[in-house]
């Protein structure tokens, strides 16, 4: 390849956009529309999953302990439930913090009002935190060993219903993806493909002086890598300020979410989002133009 | 220079575009097929240009068998053919001069040699002063002179113009023929296809009559009107 031919490449591809400008804007358009809708779903299901991940992180096992050992033994225990595989924390809530945290919790001081120091009813106990709550039943069997153990409490419907809602989830939302994905394909394809079409002229001529197919690629590649790139850029310069815009909105409007989990930072969204997106733009119209000059090749 | 040796062309429709042709075309000759419509001449100009291959027989085109020749080498085979079509086929977002140093990008020849070829071409065939201009700001005959500039400012061995006159007036149409016989003085070998009657009658060239897809006549110094 001369120096002097791929200079000619790029300023084809360059002026070619220029000059098929009506066409360029509809497969630049069609290309940003559909990257446009996808992010926005990925960014949908990244926050849903996200909200799911912190609920499940809150739901730990509660471990009560028998009377009446000393903290040696307590210690001992607390070291075996952290040796317990997908263990990530064990916390110690002593009987006095315990009381507390339950008066404060009824904010009726007088039904607790006897109970205080050495006449504490309640047990020493542990908060045992997990990696995923998909865990829960093989760390609760490995508790199950440990002796000194007088009862162990865990929210189990809850957990079945997260563990449901995180698999319905973690379905839909791939599919909801690479179904928004072959249908931007689809249409991008066409749209290059009758961008291309009016152009077969331009093809032949090539042909009939003798370009070869690569010499008559080069130009449409680099005409499908600009359209690419300009589709993805366009949505995600809009969309990345979009979604900070509407997270800022959410909180304003239901500041009842806070309580419950934080949404997603835009950086971390956009920082996978946004090379996936170049790349998957690129492709598209890299593969779009390829092959829709395939078929006027044949001459 | 060209050998066509018993080709036969049937359509994937059934229709038969030439039946057992063969013909042969010596270096530097003139040559012009002539025959109404549908009586073989645009096929046979089609198979030597290699857009239709033949459904049996062979053709030899400067020593290259181009039936059964490789898709990747059809652009190089082209590269010895200088083209010239009836509706001119020029890009009509590049001027004269671009229209032209594309077919010199195209073969990868250097900028410095394109800048070098273009004017002399271009005054070869009267358009040094529209080498700016754009197609559609031509007349027809000055865009067929373009169309010939680019044809063969590569130097081909071969121009095949296939009805190079038959979007033109008779006085344009007359110019054109002049250069295609100043080219063919040149040294290239000139092969076109036309109804111009009157042309073909006046230059007494080599005339080969086509009817029905086969070779009813072949003359050395003929006329258009000799017989048929």
């Amino acid at each position: 390849m001369r120096p002097s031919s791929i200079r000619y490449y790029f300023k084809e591809g360059f002026t070619g956009l220029l000059k098929n400008r009506l066409m360029a804007v509809a497969s630049i358009a069609t290309v940003a529309a559909c990257i446009f809708i996808i992010s926005l779903s990925c960014c949908i299901i990244g926050n849903l999953s996200s909200v799911l991940k912190q609920i499940e992180d809150t739901i730990g096992i509660a471990v009560f302990l028998d009377d009446n050992l000393d903290s040696e033994k307590i210690n001992t225990i607390s070291d075996e439930l952290k040796a317990i595989p997908h263990v990530t924390m064990v916390t110690y809530i002593s009987p006095e913090e315990a009381l507390d945290s339950l008066k404060e919790e009824w904010q009726a001081d007088d039904i607790l009002d006897g109970f205080d120091g050495e006449n504490n009813p309640l047990s020493h106990s542990f908060e045992v935190s997990l990696e995923g709550i998909e865990y829960q039943s093989d760390v609760l069997k490995g508790i199950e060993g440990i002796s000194g153990i007088r009862n162990v409490r865990h929210a189990q419907s809850e957990t079945q219903i997260l563990l449901k809602l995180n698999k319905v989830l973690s379905i839909v939302g791939i599919a909801i993806v690479a179904i928004l994905s072959i249908i931007s394909v689809v249409i991008i394809m066409n749209t290059i493909k009758i961008s291309v079409y009016t152009r077969r002229t331009e093809i032949n001529i090539m042909k009939f002086v003798g370009a070869t197919d690569w010499f008559i690629r080069w130009p449409f590649i680099i005409e499908g890598v600009l359209i690419g790139l300009l589709g993805a850029s366009i949505p995600m310069a809009v969309s990345w300020p979009l979604y900070t815009k509407i997270v800022e909105l959410i909180y304003q409007y239901f500041p009842v979410i806070k309580g419950i989990a934080t949404l997603l930072d835009g950086y971390v969204i956009f920082s996978k989002l946004i090379p996936v997106s170049l790349i998957f733009g690129v492709l598209l119209g890299v593969f779009g133009s390829v092959s829709s000059i395939h078929k006027h090749l044949r001459v | 220079m060209i050998k066509v040796e018993n080709v036969t062309k049937v359509y994937p429709n059934g229709a038969e575009g030439v039946k057992d042709v063969s013909i042969h075309i010596e270096k530097g000759e003139f040559v012009f097929f002539i025959g109404s419509s549908g009586s073989g001449k645009s096929t046979l100009i089609k198979l030597l240009m290699k857009e239709l291959n033949p459904t049996d027989g062979q053709i030899v085109i400067n020593n290259i068998n181009t039936t059964r020749m490789k898709r990747s080498k059809i652009p190089f085979l082209r590269r010895n053919l200088g083209i010239v079509f009836q509706d001119f086929r020029l890009l009509a977002t590049k001027t004269v001069y671009e229209n032209v140093a594309f077919a010199m990008q195209v073969i990868e020849s250097p900028s410095s040699q394109i800048r070098r070829n273009i004017p002399t071409v271009l005054s070869l065939v009267g358009l040094q002063d529209k080498a700016k201009a754009y197609p559609n700001q031509l007349s027809g005959g000055e865009q067929q002179r373009t169309a010939l500039a680019r044809a063969i400012v590569n130097n081909p061995p071969i121009l095949i113009a296939d009805e190079p006159t038959g979007n033109l007036d008779p006085d344009t149409a007359w110019d054109i023929m002049c250069l295609l016989e100043e080219i063919n003085k040149r040294g290239t070998t000139v092969v076109v296809a036309t109804h111009a009657k009157n042309i073909v009658d006046a230059m007494q060239k080599r005339v080969v009559t086509l009817k029905d897809g086969h070779i009813i006549r072949d003359v050395r110094k003929g006329g258009y009107s000799d017989e048929a």
